[in-house]
């Protein structure tokens, strides 16, 4: 594996992999097709890395397949993070962070002859002006170096605001760190904090972790500067379909960023956004994004918000359904059963479970939820967590009831019960 | 300003690390590699960082074999207009507040008043989230929460009174190891062990929200605590083995779903359909098992045995109440 890096300049392939290593656990070398050979290797070689333990081979007839197996709910890092820390860079880079960042330390500002001049005499490190322009240009779109005009020249000093610093001055600080670099939103960030401290999360595992979601985390800056700038933004996209085909092309898309949607309970996050051509909202998933640009101002934005606020209120997930946005919303309602005295808990799930929709008390042990959503197909996922519980459900798309007292036959010829005809 | 940059970076963290004494040598840069580095970086790393000629140039070979840094200090942790607006961010989390004091957040405030945030909350929509989250706000949540993580950080042995989920007051002494946060519940938990007579009687988890007083006995728990020892004392004997077949895109749905529990898949080339066998916690398995049953026929769960009872149960009672009430 002559010539092979550790680190990486394209994140998105990466994301490719691990995400393909992690989520179907049972790939072979050649399920990979649509890459080389040395690609697959160098990828997979990575992650192992990264990954250490928590890589699993199988051996089949197929081959030999790797996958990720975590118990996310049991680890205090999310090794994943990993990928964001192996971006590649040239000596220049590292050399020019090191010396420029120690010439700065006294606290004295300089100007860009001088630190040249610096870098020469006291480093013995030979630059020239327009490479160390262009590393202190980067450093103060990063913050950690402040230009200042005096005149006509520029000037530049070190920020002052160190981590060491900050911990120190703030109790309860690193703490908050251990806890908030292991949770949303961009906890790799706060990962990184620690890590710059020497610290470690020694005290917070997490729940209900799903610990791919930080992959996408690359997408949002610029989703956010295009919710605040009120910009559209161009991306490719690409359905399950498309992946599994080694579709490498997606589909191109334009959009009005409004909010980023997080499902806690499927492993997914969304962008909403409004797609002009089409003139409705939907929702993209973030992991099926790539390519992301920033593009014009959208002119109506404020009034397109307006509507959006109005529309998701509708959204029991993230689904628009297929209505135009002048369109009628399909009310459903699904009636269950809990004994009040013996079951208050059926009751209380229902209560802090039915998000946008009402619960009523309509009778003796009957409790009836109301859904005035736009894609009532999406509330049955849900519905069925309380099988066993479903006494009725009425309105919605005639489709969706039908599928639930399909499966409810199956399901019961599935394990072993009657399959009774009169479930319908 | 970008999340995924070099400055970040697991080789610019090992230099600065090495960098912070004046004088170091070959075998510490090896061993500092192994420790902070990717699983391979001794293999590609420390020829940059050791004299080499094709070495970065950040230490010179002293006369007696060392490696001296070119730089004068320790490198300073300079923190990022990123991670600045990350800091602000999270001062807007009503989270932060269990950690940080009214003043010490004010005081923060106003050293990063002239850094925008990173996001705003409202930029974010947790779609599916119970609605009976923790309360962050509450003075008496938020004083049990800082004593209950001083206990887990300092070992202290804690006497506590609580609310079971069943809704019956218990008390004991505790010692707790460890905090858990679920986003799906938006609460914490801590994980413990109850003891008597200073030995662990049982281990458990006790919810933060449920806990109406916590103290500090003044004792600390000095046997050592294996967390491995404590989860697999919680874990299910026998992996559920579920068959996800490919309708409704269920392999797709069903593996991102269950993305964050451990577990071992095999695809039978004939039908495209997985053979999955999961690990859970047994206290969890009631909420596995409601979200095995919402995939509908899509799945199907053919262990442990017990497992696909319960399955089935539920599901002939579904049937019945249709019946019932059509």
């Amino acid at each position: 594996m002559a010539g092979f890096s550790e680190l990486i300049k394209n994140f998105d392939k990466t994301r490719d992999y691990v995400r393909d290593f992690f989520i179907y656990g049972c790939k072979v070398r050649s399920d990979f097709d649509r890459k080389s050979i040395r690609t697959y290797g160098d990828e997979k070689r990575r992650v192992e890395s990264w990954m250490g333990d928590y890589m699993r081979y199988d051996d089949s007839l197929r081959g030999r397949s790797v996958s990720i197996s975590v118990d996310s709910g049991h680890i205090p890092e999310n090794p994943l993070y990993n990928a964001y820390y192996s971006k590649s860079f040239t000596d220049n880079d590292i050399r020019l962070h090191f010396l420029l960042t120690d010439i700065l330390q006294d606290g004295q500002s300089r100007t860009l002859k001088e630190l040249v001049d610096s870098l020469n005499a006291e480093y013995e490190q030979l630059f020239d002006e327009q490479t160390v322009r262009n590393k202190l240009r980067e450093y103060v779109d990063e913050g950690i170096i402040i230009a200042e005009k005096q005149g006509k020249t520029l000037y530049y000093s070190l920020s002052r605001d160190t981590a060491d610093d900050f911990v120190r001055e703030y109790k309860g600080l690193d703490d908050a760190l251990r806890f908030f670099s292991e949770t949303q939103h961009f906890g790799i960030i706060g990962n990184s904090l620690l890590k710059m401290l020497g610290l470690t999360n020694d005290i917070f595992f997490i729940k209900h972790n799903y610990i791919i979601h930080t992959l996408e985390d690359i997408l949002i800056p610029d989703i956010l500067t295009a919710i605040n700038e009120k910009r559209s933004i161009s991306f490719t996209s690409f359905s399950d379909k498309m992946k599994r085909e080694g579709d490498d092309l997606g589909t191109e898309n334009k959009a009005v960023p409004m909010r980023i949607l997080v499902s806690v309970q499927t492993g997914r996050r969304y962008l909403a956004a409004y797609i002009p051509n089409y003139r409705r909202f939907s929702a993209f998933r973030l992991d099926n994004m790539k390519a992301l640009k920033m593009e014009g101002c959208y002119e109506n934005y404020d009034a397109l918000k307006d509507k959006f606020e109005r529309n998701i209120r509708h959204c029991f997930g993230v689904s628009f359904g297929m209505r135009r946005e002048a369109g009628a919303v399909t009310p459903m309602k699904i009636t269950f059963y809990a004994d009040e005295k013996k079951e208050a808990f059926i009751i209380d799930r229902l209560e802090r479970e039915k998000r946008c929709c009402t619960l009523e008390h309509t009778g003796e042990h009957l409790y009836t939820l109301t859904a005035d959503v736009f894609d009532p197909n999406e509330i049955m996922h849900w519905a069925k967590t309380f099988i066993g519980r479903i006494v009725s459900i009425e309105g919605g798309a005639d489709t969706v009831r039908a599928r639930f007292y399909d499966d409810i036959r199956r399901m019961n010829s599935m394990y072993g019960g009657d399959e009774d005809e009169s479930v319908q | 300003m970008n999340l995924f940059s070099e400055i970040y970076g697991t080789y610019f963290r090992v230099a600065a690390k090495l960098l912070e004494n004046e004088v170091t040598d070959e075998k510490t840069v090896r061993e500092t590699v192994l420790r902070d580095g990717f699983r391979d970086s001794v293999l590609f790393l420390p020829q940059k960082l050791i004299p080499s000629g094709e070495d970065w140039g950040l230490f010179r070979r002293t006369a007696d074999g060392n490696l001296r840094r070119i730089t004068k200090k320790a490198p300073v942790k300079v923190l990022t207009r990123l991670q600045k607006m990350w800091l602000k961010a999270k001062l807007s989390d009503p989270r932060i507040r269990l950690f940080m004091d009214s003043e010490t957040l004010a005081s923060l405030e106003q050293r990063l008043a002239d850094v925008p945030p990173l996001y705003g909350r409202e930029q974010f929509c947790f779609i599916d989230r119970f609605l009976d989250s923790d309360d962050y706000s509450d003075e008496k949540y938020i004083q049990n929460f800082r004593t209950a993580l001083d206990a887990v950080k300092r070992r202290r042995i804690v006497f506590i009174e609580f609310v079971s989920g069943h809704g019956k007051r218990m008390s004991g002494r505790f010692v707790l190891l460890k905090m858990e946060y679920s986003p799906k519940n938006d609460k914490f938990r801590a994980y413990c062990y109850q003891l008597q007579n200073e030995k662990v009687r049982s281990s458990g988890i006790i919810n933060i929200g449920r806990i109406t007083k916590i103290e500090d006995t003044g004792r600390a728990y000095r046997a050592p605590v294996s967390m491995d020892e404590y989860f697999s004392s919680r874990k299910c004997s026998t992996p559920a083995m579920i068959r996800v077949s490919t309708e409704r895109n269920g392999v797709e749905r069903f593996m991102l779903e269950f993305a964050s529990y451990e577990k071992h898949t095999v695809r039978n080339l004939e039908t495209g359909q997985y053979n999955v066998e999961l690990w859970y916690d047994q206290q969890d398995e009631t909420e596995l098992l409601i979200r095995l049953l919402s995939f509908g026929p899509v799945i199907e769960i053919f262990g442990p045995e017990h497992l696909r009872e319960q399955a089935k149960q539920r599901i002939k009672r579904q049937a019945e109440l249709l019946e019932k009430y059509k």
